[in-house]
């Protein structure tokens, strides 16, 4: 934990922001801790959020989307929200410039399930916005320190339309690269697109990817789920292989707040990964 | 220990509290009593049957204040609020509200991280239990007898005190309650036909009637557990509710709180506040998708969390039979008759 008192934030500096998408309200903001003793105690593993905290404004709940692999900063992508509620925060955090000062508390979470992946396969399904941790997860385990601990990697990722593609410049590096297969999708292109276009449920019973020693992680909208899952079942994946991470509102982060439950599991601290076989055990409360 | 003081003497006693740190007693308001920060030993009364409000706010106030900060400063100018508790005295609570910090403890030290701001002020308290009138029956709504909870049980109580007549009797449960005993000197020695009284006292707590019925925690977890998808039954055990929350702002044992900033003139406090899964905004998360949109969802929510979820968790059932839910409620939902009826659905 970051501070003794679990529910203090620590300062880090906004070194950089990317405009992500073309519709200019996602961001991924670079940020910095200010001690060097806060940075040690943030160790984090793919899956794991932080609550990403403006004085005045508030706090939100955010997936992380570096790579501890990364060294010296932390990333995280960030949908500016207020089309049906006031989305304080990210608004807030999306009006900001390189150089502020915003405050973190985390890591927070269980995570990606390292171990259990490892000497695996491992089948990666994004739908949208919801590829952040993904990405953290597939940054890791292509670093070179990993790879050998991974069997093949899959990505199969898609968007609605190219412009809302997420980290355009690593999705051309992966397409690049032998050890890793990238497919990349959007449901429809536009004059410039070469690409595939195609729904993810779709695609995915094309690429048809092999059950055998393989472990799934889907994260998408809901209607991208809805449809992915029977693919998966379909192609003999078994629930306990089935990974996604959830979504609940949440405030404390900690398991102490009582708000995202679901069930008798906090999915700030029990979550936000389960396997598709946990989430059978919990009543469809979410 | 068994010590003992006349109750005519009580505002005496409570100034010795006093003068040793926070004294937080019943004082009687307009609609009833309540437990308040005693200014006035003469405000302390003993002459209720409950409170109104449970007495978690000695531990888990309304408003807990996080950090203290002014706008357009830079973040490292911050400052974390010290608690700097002086020793608190939570002065004539009643065993069954005295369990709920039990309760509590197991979510907010015993279990993942630590909350520090329940542990210092839990750690920093002398708890009073007080045993109820056993003369006078209990209230309709309790039902602290099903929870296995006496109605003078002194378990969870640093000292644990007893009506005899015009004198209270007070009696030492923990050492750090003996100390506290050991120096008030304005306390008389407890004799023997008063030690007595007070053991035959508790003897005769366990058999104290309020409503009750044969509840054992795995078999009303299993219970609800069957009937979450029973959209009927949680229909219709929660037509009337209105979502108001007050359930959940009585209750000893809700915990549910908001973070939030709250910014005034260019100062700024972020603190925590009570919060209630009662409410529709509740788990409304900001792409506008909510889990619990209709009343039943929350009225099971609230349910569950008490009978099954806490259960499953912590082992526990997250309720001590207070009633104050019932009693409050402006629409007459009864917990005891909902999990009555679920385990008879």
């Amino acid at each position: 934990m970051i501070n003794k008192n679990p529910y203090i934030p620590v300062p880090v500096e906004i070194t950089k922001i990317i405009d992500e998408v073309d519709t200019r309200d996602i961001k991924t903001f670079r940020l910095v801790f200010l001690n060097k003793d806060d940075e040690a105690n943030f160790k984090y593993l793919p899956g794991q959020f932080a609550e990403l905290s403006i004085y005045g404004k508030g706090e939100s709940p955010i997936g992380i989307a570096s790579s501890p692999t990364e060294q010296g900063y932390v990333e995280f992508t960030v949908m500016r929200m207020g089309a049906v509620v006031p989305g304080t925060v990210t608004s807030a955090l999306h009006d900001l410039d390189e150089g502020a000062k915003i405050g973190i508390r985390g890591p927070l979470g269980n995570s990606w399930p390292i171990e259990f992946l490892e000497k695996k396969n491992i089948v990666v399904v994004g739908g949208g916005f919801a590829f952040t941790t993904l990405r953290s997860l597939i940054n890791y385990m292509l670093h070179k320190d990993n790879r050998k601990r991974f069997g093949d990697i899959t990505v199969i990722y898609g968007a609605r339309n190219p412009g809302l593609l997420l980290y355009k410049d690593e999705l051309a590096d992966w397409e690049k690269r032998d050890d890793i297969k990238s497919i990349i999708t959007v449901d429809k292109g536009d004059e410039a697109w070469q690409g595939r276009e195609g729904f993810v449920p779709a695609v995915c019973k094309e690429v048809a990817p092999s059950p055998k020693n393989s472990v799934a992680l889907i994260c998408g909208p809901p209607v991208m789920i809805k449809f992915t899952l029977p693919v998966f079942f379909e192609l003999g994946f078994s629930k306990e292989n089935i990974l996604t991470s959830l979504e609940m509102r949440m405030k404390c982060g900690i398991g102490k707040c009582g708000r995202c439950n679901v069930g008798y599991k906090y999915v700030c601290s029990d979550g936000p990964v389960f396997s598709l076989g946990e989430l059978d055990e919990l009543p469809r409360d979410f | 220990m068994l010590k003992k003081i006349s109750i005519s003497k009580i505002s005496e006693l409570a100034a010795a509290l006093m003068d040793k740190g926070l004294l937080l007693a019943p004082v009687k308001e307009i609609s009833g009593h309540n437990f308040v920060e005693i200014k006035d030993p003469k405000q302390v009364d003993l002459d209720f049957h409950n409170t109104i409000a449970s007495p978690k706010a000695a531990f888990f106030p309304h408003k807990e204040d996080f950090i203290k900060y002014e706008t357009g400063k830079p973040i490292d100018t911050a400052s974390v609020v010290a608690l700097n508790l002086p020793p608190t005295f939570l002065f004539g609570a009643r065993p069954c509200d005295v369990k709920s910090f039990g309760i509590m403890d197991i979510h907010f030290i015993a279990s993942g991280i630590v909350d520090p701001f329940w542990k210092q002020r839990r750690e920093a308290a002398v708890i009073f239990g007080y045993a109820f009138d056993l003369e006078k029956p209990a209230q309709p709504e309790e039902f602290y007898q099903t929870l296995g909870i006496g109605a003078a049980d002194p378990e969870g109580s640093d000292i644990f005190m007893v009506k005899k007549g015009g004198d209270l009797l007070l009696n030492s449960v923990t050492p750090k309650g003996e100390k506290i005993l050991t120096e008030l000197k304005i306390l008389n020695e407890g004799k023997a036909a008063d030690k007595k009284y007070y053991d035959e006292y508790i003897k005769k707590g366990k058999e104290y009637k309020t409503r009750s019925m044969c509840l054992e925690p795995g078999a009303i977890t299993k219970k609800l557990e069957d009937l979450f998808q029973n959209t009927d039954f949680w229909n219709r055990v929660s037509s009337a509710c209105i979502s108001c929350g007050v359930c959940t702002f009585v209750c000893p044992t809700c915990y549910c709180f908001d973070i939030c900033d709250d910014t005034l003139f260019g100062h700024g406090t972020r603190r925590r506040v009570w919060d209630a899964c009662m409410f529709t905004d509740f788990t409304l998360e900001a792409s506008g998708h909510n889990p619990r949109t209709h009343v039943y969802q929350r009225l099971r929510q609230k349910i569950n969390h008490k009978y099954s979820y806490h259960v499953r968790k912590y082992g526990v059932i997250s309720c001590v039979g207070c009633g104050r839910c019932t009693k409050y409620c402006p629409v007459n939902i009864d917990i005891y008759s909902i999990i009555e009826d679920a385990m008879k659905a």
